[in-house]
């Protein structure tokens, strides 16, 4: 028997609350409610917005240097790719991001496993483990500068060290999840344990695999740009400033609008291939 | 527990009288009528079970009396108060009661938590009355469980001891047994009409268990399958109290299963020619 | 008796693993194996840690940062579940606002500083708002999360018995989105504290952040290093009461579907 949702599905006559105050004139109504329905009412607000800064810097209602038109900015973001300088900065933090974020997830990944199925390896890796993943990775970046300087192999630590520590927790917990019934099959079957490791343990394991995998890549290029605001000489944590110091806000502006990008494009990408990957277990995934 | 014959205690319940009441859902493409027209009384006190094929809007039409959802059309009435589309002093007794006992309370607070807001009590008196409805359902020694510490027969006790615990003028009972083992069944039947004779509350009860509505009942009325229509309405007329076994074995019991049953079981077609 | 023996036991793998790490850097650092005025002895770096804590110059930036932190978490926090719940509610405000937030959100918000810098100085007010930037995103997102999957029957089993809407929002709706709100709450936690440290790296403002990277410049090697400390420290301990928080609010979740 279907039940109505009080939030979510609407029933005529009312079910859900509406404010009486939004609702337009009759002849408009169906027109309003149905933009007000969708996501059409969102966009339009995006739009607006846009729409706002763009006029609020065109006619100078805000008179203000950081406040540059939005089509400005735009035509900033399109020439700074053209002339290649964006790409050249954005490919730095990147390179830097993609050799931190294996490194560390690599080292992660073989820890947790470790720790999941090894009980001595528990109880020498955990207590370290524990200490060292609350440390805020920024805090770890100045004194470092002493051991490896200001260049990319300071970063490239900097990143593996953020996410080495998680990628182990939750490789461990998934592996450490797996349902006993699997291992005593295995175990009934007498398979060598390298086996049941690539078999058993690592596919049961690798929803929390992937799940750890999309929050570090986050992670990952969040230290990049702090590492190369803090350590800075190239990438586009350290560009951001640099624009900003000599008042190129245009270009900060269109700097941090690619970085958005490619941040949303990478996250994309990878939902995409986390899909395909563990398309077997999506009622599994780990939230 | 003692059985109390029903001349002897004072009747609380109140009627309910629904009119035309008919609901039509709108999803994404189009619109879909759940209940058409349907009208139904319940005299004071009285148990009435509505039975019909999974899908024939018997939940809807609760919910609409329970004043959860407003119907597209048609009036409720509870004594002589309109109350369509307004939670008035009803109470709904859900199917999945592992939803509806609120889990971070324990027993004890999630019975209080149906009327320590609608009444000024002192927190012993508020206490003594969770426990009086607490023992009615043999639970007592729980208060201070949580819900998912208890078996699935025992959260719906507390559920049925919450509901009651508001001391409402009507108890709405949506498929309660259903998700229970048949022995928890058969006990929980028996508890709720010995709750019932004790209080003498009004009852409409929704259920697709033919068996369960006839013994439970003094009236059935059948739905027809979508849109949902009242197609029968049939006396269950066996003699109170009524137990398990007997009951169950007596020919006017069987004689008004069968009737029903083979109500529900023709053709959805055919179960649209009102009974003669 | 035989207890406590064996916790010792257990915990034994993982200081000697500590010890392991430790030692070799000790011994390379005395017999001048590397670089002393790069790579300090970690007995050199304890010892700085506990003066500092013990002479009380620990106090000014530890409430500097703390402040700083807590006030941002605390906004960002409150100004998440609130729209968090009226975006989970009411389906207009959510179509209203999600490809807004769809767009903001994956802005990494570090990057917002020098934004944040120009419009709003060196100040606190920067500071507390990039915290509070970086705390929001994820608590808004698991709010939402969290009120949409309220189970219905929990909603109308409160209205069954009357209860108002003021009723449901605090008895019903935000003990059953808790569990989401709090996995949301730590995850702000941890970049919090990425982002004030940063923040106060850049505004030198006498913070916790700002000492480090002081330490840094100054070529105070074995002070950074014990700042560094002191840091690691601040970040177990918030772990840790987050986690009795955590504890003590969810504690009704059966341990089965937890």
């Amino acid at each position: 028997m279907a039940m109505v949702l009080p939030n979510h599905a609407s029933a005529t006559g009312g079910g859900k609350p509406t404010r009486p105050g939004a609702v337009a004139p009759a002849a408009k109504r169906g027109l309003v409610a149905q933009i007000l329905d969708t996501r059409a009412s969102g966009i339009l607000l995006v739009i607006a917005l846009l729409l706002l800064w763009e006029a609020t810097a065109r006619f100078g209602w805000v008179q203000s240097q950081n406040w540059p038109p939005f089509s400005a900015v735009m035509v900033a973001l399109y020439r700074n790719i053209l002339s290649g300088e964006l790409l050249a900065v954005i490919g730095q933090t990147l390179w830097v991001t993609l050799r931190g974020y294996l490194l560390g997830c690599g080292l992660g990944i073989v820890i947790g496993f470790a720790i999941a199925m090894w009980r001595m390896a528990r109880l020498t890796l955990e207590p370290t483990i524990d200490i060292m993943r609350t440390i805020p990775t920024t805090a770890v970046i100045p004194p470092l500068i002493f051991v490896f300087g200001l260049g990319d192999p300071l970063k490239i630590f900097a990143v593996a060290f953020a996410v080495v520590f998680p990628m182990a927790l939750s490789t461990a917990s998934g592996a450490g999840a797996i349902d006993p019934i699997y291992t005593q099959v295995a175990r009934t079957f007498g398979l060598p344990r390298s086996y049941v490791l690539r078999r058993v343990y690592f596919p049961a394991a690798l929803p929390f695999i992937m799940a750890g995998l999309r929050t570090s890549l986050g992670l990952a290029l969040i230290v990049t740009v702090v590492s190369e605001m803090i350590a800075g000489n190239s990438g586009i944590g350290f560009y951001l400033f640099q624009t900003q110091y000599a008042m190129r806000v245009t270009d900060m502006y269109a700097a941090i609008i690619l970085l958005t990008i490619v941040a949303y494009l990478i996250n994309r990408l990878f939902l995409t291939w986390e899909g395909r990957v563990i398309h077997w277990a999506r009622t599994r995934e780990a939230t | 527990m003692k059985l109390v014959t029903p001349q002897t205690t004072p009747i609380n319940g109140q009627s309910i009288r629904i009119e035309g009441i008919s609901k039509t859902f709108s999803s994404h493409g189009g619109t879909m009528l759940a209940v058409d027209d349907v009208a139904l009384s319940v005299r004071p006190g009285e148990f009435l079970a509505i039975v019909g094929p999974s899908g024939c809007g018997k939940s809807t039409l609760l919910q609409i009396i329970a004043g959860l959802i407003p119907p597209t059309s048609g009036r409720v009435f509870l004594g002589d108060k309109d109350v369509t589309a307004q939670p008035a002093h009803m109470v709904y007794l859900f199917q999945q009661y592992s939803k509806s006992l609120l889990p971070w309370m324990n027993v004890e607070e999630n019975v209080m938590f149906s009327f320590t807001h609608r009444e000024q009590l002192s927190k012993s008196a508020a206490r003594d009355r969770c426990h009086e409805y607490l023992q009615m359902v043999g639970l007592t020694a729980f208060h201070s469980y949580f819900p998912w510490q208890l078996s699935g027969g025992m959260q719906q006790r507390v559920a049925i001891a919450r509901a009651l615990a508001a001391e409402p003028h009507a108890l709405l009972l949506d498929e309660p047994f259903s998700s229970v083992d048949a022995l928890t069944r058969l006990d929980l039947h028996a508890l709720m009409l010995d709750l019932w004779t004790q209080k003498r509350f009004t009852a409409v009860l929704v259920t697709h268990d033919v068996d369960e509505a006839v013994f439970l009942a003094d009236r059935v009325a059948v739905l027809s399958h979508r849109p949902g229509r009242i197609v029968d309405i049939v006396d269950a007329g066996m003699p109170r109290p009524r137990l398990p076994v007997t009951t169950h074995q007596d020919p006017r019991f069987i004689a008004v299963r069968n009737q029903l049953l083979a109500r529900l079981l023709t053709k959805p077609d055919a179960a649209d020619v009102p009974a003669v | 008796m035989s207890l406590p023996f064996k916790r010792v036991i257990q915990i034994l793998p993982g200081i000697a693993f500590i010890a392991a790490l430790l030692l070799p850097l000790e011994l390379a650092t005395r017999w001048n194996l590397v670089n002393r005025v790069f790579i300090p002895a970690p007995s050199a770096v304890f010892a700085t840690t506990y003066d500092i804590i013990i002479t009380g110059q620990v106090f000014a930036p530890l409430l500097t940062t703390l402040s700083l932190l807590a006030g941002g978490y605390a906004i960002g926090c409150l100004a998440a579940i609130s729209f968090g719940i009226l975006m989970g509610n009411y389906r207009r405000v959510y179509n209203l606002f999600e490809p807004l937030i769809e767009l903001l959100r994956p802005i990494p918000k570090a990057a917002l500083l020098p934004v944040m810098i120009l419009f709003l100085g060196l100040g606190p007010a920067m500071k507390l708002t990039t915290v509070g930037l970086a705390t929001f995103f994820p608590v808004l997102i698991n709010t939402v999360q969290g009120v949409r999957a309220v189970d219905p029957v929990m909603i109308n089993t409160a209205r069954t018995f009357g209860h108002s809407g003021a009723a449901i929002l605090w008895r019903i709706l935000l003990p059953a989105t808790a569990p989401y709100i709090l996995a949301g709450m730590r995850i702000s936690l941890s970049i919090s504290l990425i982002v004030v440290i940063i923040a106060e790296m850049i505004s030198a403002n006498g913070g916790l952040g700002d000492v480090i990277v002081y330490g840094q410049r100054m070529f105070l090697v074995v002070e950074s290093y014990a700042w560094l400390v002191i840091v690691a420290a601040l970040g177990f301990a918030l772990n840790f009461w987050f986690r009795w928080v955590e504890r003590r609010t969810t504690f009704w979740v059966s341990p089965s579907n937890q």
